[in-house]
């Protein structure tokens, strides 16, 4: 079985093998139906992949496209009265991700986490997934396997190091080796790839790179599952899309001739701009809250900025303008900034050296929630009041009534879909998580909330759902600066924005007004004035 | 922003909770008994009950007495003092192998006071507990300054520890009259056939127990260990809290040390080492039991007390030694396995379906990242 060639399929049009390619259905599931306790994941679920293209899954969270990822993939069996076709042969449902059926029949999964291992590289990754070439006496055969290696990332056109730890190489080229060892002994003609949100970690201007790998794939023949929360992807890369909504499949339409508020409406069941922009006061004072000079880092040379009161401050910047590192600079006291003063608004304001300044009232939410936010074997209520326990009785007792009263206020005023706050907080979905967060840290009544990524991997109702909170928040007072690689956030929650270039602040523009392609074109340096 | 404050405070933040609110998260009496006492949450419990029944049956003269159920509890009272030190810092997310070292440096130590340098008792005692203090910070300043990998550190620790025990002794036993009378009566005195370590047992597990549940110290530490990163930004000091868990099982072996040396009569080199296979497996037992995946005081006693009734009732039934040992070694694999399957059960799928496609989860890269004990420590 030799490994499939996007790139000489992206220049032939005719596909071989494949009869009639429009109409051949590789994979087709019926009556998918998912019962959790007390609630029903998914409903009745229809769902099909056509060689050759990319099928779009979306829904926000809680709607049951992971629980059908899910059962496809074999994790969850659905309830009795499924049916699945493997390329028109009927299979049994439980079967489907098993790879059972021979490679023509195949599904293969890129998760979230692409489920690589980070300290080894390209080669043993590979390895890992398809299995070692290795000698009668069991020693492996390097040099065989440099070469299985060299020929499984080929196609791909990627040009990195397979002998360095994945941990060194780009988020991109990461998910390029993660799908590269789903592929392996893989027929693409007859073979569906499910991807689940894998932009959700690129940088922006890497995203086209996998848009290109993806493309090639469909050219050959591939069918695609693409799940993801950005419309743009599903209109730059997807033909059709199936939407979920509550475990029910809401339609499933081409997208060509789908116009991004019909998809949204489908989503959300409400009508709702995709141009969205959160209440937030267009007019704020121009009393300084938090002044920065001279802040220098890792990638931070000389920032010079200021906070104003009541204000949206967006930080905009590639991944190497320091925009990440800005905001640790200012909330964590492990992160050493080499230079620079603060001063904060106060009876007697004055400057402080950085390392000497008690950031307290300057609250940071972390940009990776599993790694840095959630503490996953702890229940809602755990998560929510972990900031604040010493408001609960004292040192010697904590007071569990109060706790509990507190959590579930917060619970009610985040709206957090949860059986309770007892439950586990894994068990709740990513935006839900998310919320849970932002009560953490908004519980400590901060002055000043620094948001990092605000909303990676949420769906765009929760997106929302925060963007008015924060807005609500500001308007009583609170001060926030945002930090995102997705532009998205900084336009609709925004003020006014600061767009970093090699760790100065390269320009500052008022939000309102702004477009999309104004701030791309000024975070990569270019006049945009053409506009 | 006081106005925010106020308007961002929930109303329920009060002593007098909102009843709406706490409805959804009241449970009726019956369902937390029933839950309580269900296997899966003390499934130990039910264990010894088996235990005790199978012994019984099979040595019916002497093992259904309350004579065997004193002698399993005075003689396991160390393990369970030892096992009880281990908690604090496991939960943190730190492992304490210096514990027994600990243990031995402060059973030397105060024997050696008193009998050689004819010092009161109280002298060798604050000697040995000091040293033993002392002993905790060398461990915080290697594991939380010096950022080293606690479980090497601490084993490393553990022969500078031993190495000084050696240099007191001449690796010979401390012992001497002066060591009778009160001394021995730190662990041989007993109340109802029960022996004050006994005694001290239930006084720290109950301690522990608390400060774990009902402090927020504690569910700082138990947040330290599942997640130090986002516990650090969620403004708790996590490395004083590991460093002070360090100096807490130093101290509490400290303790077991000069129980010990009492209990044998003579401060022993060697009679410390013995116990960490035992007060480890313990801990890690009793994490499967009441609190899911946490380690906790209560489990940790009825883990000590499975292990202890397996051990003592084998041994009452002429059993080979080596058969405790298997005895020990099965239940502990059983124990974690169980609770490895339990909190994957969790997951909201059946234990059936689950099984059945393990294979191809593990291919996937799917199995829910859930606790196990195995990876909270």
């Amino acid at each position: 079985m030799t490994a499939l060639t996007p790139s000489r399929g992206a220049t032939t049009h005719s596909r071989p093998n494949v009869v009639d390619d429009g109409q051949r259905t590789l994979l087709r599931v019926t009556g998918v139906s998912k019962t959790f306790p007390g609630t029903k994941a998914l409903d009745n679920v229809d769902f099909d992949v056509r060689a050759g293209e990319i099928h779009a899954l979306v829904g926000h969270n809680g709607s049951g496209k992971s629980t059908l990822i899910k059962v496809l993939s074999g994790y969850h069996s659905p309830d009795p009265g499924a049916l699945a076709w493997l390329d028109g042969e009927p299979v049994d449902i439980t079967e489907l991700g098993h790879g059972t059926h021979g490679a023509a029949g195949r599904l293969s999964f890129v998760h979230q986490d692409l489920g690589l291992v980070l300290e080894m590289n390209a080669i043993d990754n590979l390895a890992l997934r398809g299995g070692f070439a290795r000698t009668h006496f069991g020693r492996v055969k390097w040099r065989e396997q440099n070469r299985a290696a060299r020929r499984l990332m080929a196609p791909f056109a990627v040009d990195f190091d397979i002998h360095q730890p994945l941990s060194k190489a780009t988020p991109v080229e990461r998910t390029i080796v993660a799908i590269a060892a789903a592929l392996q002994g893989w027929d693409s003609h007859g073979g569906v790839l499910v991807l689940d949100e894998p932009t959700a970690v690129l940088p922006p201007g890497e995203v086209h790179r996998l848009f290109k790998t993806v493309r090639a794939l469909r050219d050959n023949g591939a069918g695609m599952v693409y799940v993801s929360h950005r419309l743009d992807e599903i209109f730059g890369l997807c033909d059709r899309v199936t939407v979920l909504r509550n475990g029910k499949e809401v339609a499933t339409r081409d997208v060509a001739g789908l116009s991004k508020g019909e998809l949204v409406h489908l989503m959300l069941g409400v009508e709702m701009q995709p141009d969205y922009r959160a209440p937030v006061p267009e007019t704020v004072s121009t009393e300084p809250l938090l002044e920065v000079r001279g802040l220098a880092g890792v990638y931070l040379r000389n920032t010079t900025f200021a906070l104003h009161r009541g204000e949206v401050l967006g930080i905009a910047g590639l991944p190497d303008s320091g925009r990440d590192e800005l905001p640790r600079l200012l909330t964590d006291r492990s992160s050493m900034a080499y230079d620079g003063e603060v001063r904060v608004a106060g009876p007697s304001p004055r400057w402080t050296a950085f390392s000497a300044w008690k950031n307290d009232a300057v609250v940071l939410l972390p940009p990776d929630r599993g790694r840095e936010g959630i503490i996953s074997p702890m229940t809602v209520r755990e998560n929510l009041t972990l900031s604040v326990l010493s408001r609960f009785g004292n040192p010697f007792r904590l007071d569990h009534r109060r706790e509990r009263a507190f959590a579930a206020g917060w619970i009610d005023r985040l709206s957090v879909k949860t059986a309770g706050a007892s439950s586990g907080v894994m068990t709740l979905s990513g935006g839900n998580q998310q919320k849970v967060l932002f009560g953490r840290t908004l519980a400590r009544d901060p002055e000043v909330l620094v948001l990092c990524e605000p909303t990676a991997g949420v769906d765009i109702g929760a997106r929302h759902a925060i963007y008015d909170f924060v807005a609500e928040q500001v308007r009583l007072g609170l001060s926030v600066i945002v930090a995102s690689s997705d532009v998205g956030d900084l336009l609709a929650l925004c003020t006014r924005i600061l767009v970093l270039k090699d760790g100065v602040v390269a320009r500052e523009m008022p939000a309102a007004g702004l477009t999309e392609h104004q701030l791309v074109h000024a975070m990569e340096g270019l006049e945009s004035e053409t506009q | 922003m006081s106005q925010r404050a106020i308007t961002s405070a929930p109303a329920t933040d009060t002593t007098d909770a909102d009843p709406m609110s706490q409805d959804a998260y009241t449970v009726s009496t019956a369902d937390r008994v029933k839950a309580f006492l269900s296997p899966s949450n003390i499934g130990g419990v039910y264990v010894l009950l088996v235990m005790i029944v199978i012994f019984s049956i099979w040595v019916p003269d002497i093992f259904p007495e309350w004579d065997t159920a004193k002698q399993i509890m005075n003689t396991n009272a160390i393990n369970a003092l030892v096992a009880l030190a281990l908690i604090i810092p496991l939960s943190a997310g730190v492992f304490d192998l210096s514990v027994t070292a600990t243990m031995t440096l402060s059973g030397v130590l105060c024997t050696y006071a008193v009998v050689n340098s004819g010092q009161p008792l109280i002298v060798g005692f604050l000697i040995a507990m000091g040293a033993s203090v002392l002993v905790g910070v060398m461990n915080g300043v290697v594991v939380v300054v010096g950022k080293i990998d606690s479980l090497i550190a601490t084993l490393a620790t553990s022969f500078l520890v031993l190495a000084m025990v050696k240099w007191r002794t001449g690796s010979r036993n401390v012992s001497g009259v002066e060591l009778s009378g009160s001394f021995t009566n730190i662990a041989q005195k007993a109340f109802g056939g029960l022996t004050l370590p006994v005694f001290y047992a239930v006084v720290l597990a109950t301690i522990i127990w608390y400060v774990l549940e009902h402090t927020a110290t504690g569910r700082r530490i138990y947040a330290t260990g599942f997640n130090k990163e986002a516990t650090r930004l969620a403004s708790v000091r996590t490395e004083r809290l590991r460093f002070g868990s360090l100096i807490v099982s130093s101290t509490l072996a400290g303790f077991a040390g000069i129980v010990l040396a009492s209990n044998l009569g003579s401060g022993s080199p060697t009679a410390g080492t013995s116990y960490l296979l035992s007060a480890v497996a313990a801990v890690f037992l009793g994490a499967t039991q009441l609190k899911h995946g946490r380690f906790n005081a209560w489990g940790t006693i009825i883990a000590v007390l499975i292990l202890g009734t397996g051990t003592t009732g084998l041994g009452l039934a002429k059993v080979d030694q080596w058969a405790q040992d298997v005895f020990t070694g099965v239940v502990l694999i059983a124990a974690l396995a169980l609770t490895g399957l339990e909190v994957r059960r969790a997951g909201s799928e059946s234990r059936r379906a689950r099984s059945k496609r393990r294979s191809a989860l593990t291919a996937d890269g799917q199995v829910p990242s859930s606790t196990t004990v195995g990876t909270s420590a």
